[in-house]
């Protein structure tokens, strides 16, 4: 089998214009729950953005300058928006059974970046630099440790938890998040459970 | 054995004009409009971190019982065992096991603390080397030479005292007894955290060189006593939620609810493997999520919840409004999944459901669009 041949074949066929960004949407989406992942895509560019800014400047910079503590403040605030959004695009996309029909793997891939989120987002909470970093850092250093990851991850170590939570996890969640996209689109809108049996008959029967 | 498995061609239905672009760049306005104002108007939370120095002036006693849990091996840190040390003396208190399983202890000790060492003997030799202290120098000679259980019997004794021990003018007042060099050392220790020095010399060991970014000693040496009394009256220890909520009114980081819960209750908030178990628990729950579609009833149940003919209303109004339901070639199974459908359906190469054949009584909608009418076959695919 001709590798090359096989991956041109299978990405110009599934990833045509029409699936990656069609002008055209089936009808039956219509409903302001297609419009959590989009919110959810939006707070993440920006918490991206307000982070980078910071990362920028540096940690002095947003703690204790006026203009940096309103990029934190932002920061703050989109990662709220962010989980907010993600849980109810989350939880609709359970209603609508969206795995069906070959999508599995769109939810796993939803499913694992939560998982990387939730940890991102401890590792931004260390990286504050404030009481409540000090504090939990010394609570959850128990909590890793009796896990099993004290292996690999010092909490209290701040070099390693800013750098997991500037570039490593960022990273790692931007593959994740684009992946997702791409398998959504190139699936496309999973279609509606069939009608139940009393909605069968319609008037013109 | 191989299943035929139906996928519907989301291309085949009905289509209305969508413009993906326009979406996302009003919503990123949107968000970012909200976002920005509620930045603007509430700000964000932050409480300064509680310095070795404010305990210090402020609670001389807590910094002198710390030092002496550190030199005792009472302290927790001192008796912790992997990864911070074999814990005092081999008896290690903190290691969590849980049906024999302990992987914390797999590691080793890869951030190595000697608490008698790290937080009092080597802090007090640098003091006594930077202000040519003879006296401390002296004191810190006799305690190092002196026999094991001569020091556990001037700590014991000095422990004992500081339960006892009064501030007058910012200074420890202990009742009389015998110390040994430990009354001088505890006292000059607490100066040097008044200083500020304290903290500059706990970063110092974790970090090889000129740049901090360890800070795990410094952390380390308050963590006994002094900040969970702090984060108790702030309501943030564990049993009080303590993660899951910000400084007062913020929203904190309300995704661990599920994680914070174990702790509330037994058997996590009350076994001494607690972390371990919760951990374990969240773990499993995890992937729960992330199989969803593979567990059989829980994989099933979206279909049975009426949530999903709420979000899909408009659909289904439509269908029985055009009645395509009625004339579809599929209907004696539509009530099964597609792809449950029996071979019987997959012969006639030209059953396709109505709701995919838009003809024109059924267009309600203007900006309907109709897509190759002439595929008439279900798309299948064996896995
Ligand atoms: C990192 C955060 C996430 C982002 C930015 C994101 C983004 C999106 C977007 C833009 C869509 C298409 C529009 C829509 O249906 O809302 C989508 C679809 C989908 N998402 Fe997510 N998502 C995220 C997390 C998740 C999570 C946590 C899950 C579930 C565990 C999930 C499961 C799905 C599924 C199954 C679809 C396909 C829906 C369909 O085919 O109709 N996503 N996602």
């Amino acid at each position: 089998m001709n590798w090359t041949q096989s991956m041109r074949k299978n990405v110009s066929e599934k990833l045509t214009w029409d699936h990656l960004l069609p002008s055209e949407q089936p009808i039956y989406v219509s409903s302001l729950v297609y419009s959590f992942g989009v919110f959810t895509l939006s707070s993440l560019v920006l918490c991206i953005v307000s982070g980078v800014v910071m990362a920028a400047y540096g940690p002095t910079w947003y703690q204790y300058s006026g203009v940096g503590s309103l990029f934190r403040s932002v920061h703050f605030w989109s990662v709220q928006a962010f989980f907010f959004f993600m849980t109810m695009h989350l939880v609709g996309q359970f209603f609508m059974g969206s795995w069906r029909e070959g999508r599995a793997f769109t939810w796993v891939i939803g499913a694992v970046s939560f998982g990387i989120s939730v940890i991102e987002a401890f590792t931004g909470y260390l990286s504050r630099g404030d009481f409540f970093s000090q504090w939990n850092q010394v609570q959850s250093k128990d909590a890793f440790n009796g896990a099993g990851i004290d292996g690999f991850l010092n909490i209290l170590n701040n070099g390693q938890v800013y750098g997991l939570h500037i570039a490593v996890l960022p990273l790692v969640l931007i593959g994740l998040v684009g992946w997702h996209l791409v398998a959504v689109r190139s699936k496309g809108v999973v279609p509606p459970y069939q009608a139940r049996a009393n909605a069968k008959e319609g008037r013109r029967s | 054995m191989k299943r035929i498995r139906f996928s519907r061609d989301t291309l085949q239905f009905p289509q209305k004009d969508f413009d993906m672009v326009k979406e996302g760049v009003v919503s990123l306005g949107i968000i970012t409009v909200l976002v920005v104002a509620v930045a603007a108007i509430w700000g964000a939370p932050y409480r300064p971190a509680v310095t070795n120095q404010q305990v210090a002036l402020q609670n001389p006693i807590g910094i002198g019982q710390e030092v002496l849990g550190d030199l005792d091996g009472q302290g927790a840190i001192a008796s912790y065992g992997p990864p911070y040390n074999n814990g005092w003396h081999g008896k290690a208190q903190s290691v969590q096991s849980f049906l024999g399983l302990s992987p914390q202890t797999w590691w080793g000790t890869p951030y190595h603390v000697n608490t008698a060492q790290a937080d009092v003997l080597i802090p007090l030799q640098m003091l006594a080397t930077a202000s040519h202290n003879g006296a401390l120098t002296a004191a810190l000679h006799t305690y190092k030479t002196a026999s094991y259980t001569q020091q556990q019997a001037w700590t014991t004794a000095m422990t004992n005292a500081m339960g006892k021990a009064t501030v007058h003018n910012g200074q420890v007042v202990l009742p009389s007894g015998h110390y040994g060099p430990v009354a001088l050392m505890v006292n000059d220790e607490i100066n040097l955290a008044k200083s500020g020095l304290l903290s500059g010399a706990l970063d110092r060991e974790t970090n090889k060189g000129v740049y901090r970014w360890n800070v795990q000693n410094d952390l380390l040496f308050l963590q006994g006593q002094v900040l969970p009394g702090i984060a108790n009256n702030i309501n943030m220890a564990g049993g009080q939620w303590g993660i899951n909520h910000d400084e007062q009114a913020y929203p904190g980081p309300w995704w661990l609810t599920p994680y914070t819960f174990l702790y509330q209750i037994p058997p996590w908030s009350t076994g001494a493997t607690g972390d371990q178990t919760a951990a374990y628990s969240m773990g499993f729950l995890f992937l729960l999520l992330v199989l969803v579609p593979w567990i059989p009833g829980l994989n099933k149940l979206p279909k049975l919840l009426p949530v999903h003919r709420v979000i899909w209303r408009d659909w289904y109004q439509r269908l029985e409004r055009t009645g395509a339901c009625g004339q579809c070639p599929l209907r004696a199974s539509c009530t099964q999944e597609f792809r449950e459908q029996s071979q019987a359906h997959m012969g006639a190469a030209e059953t396709v459901p109505s709701c995919y054949l838009p003809d024109e009584s059924m267009a309600y909608n203007q900006n309907e669009r109709h897509r190759s009418p002439g595929v008439s076959t279900l798309r299948t695919r064996t896995d």
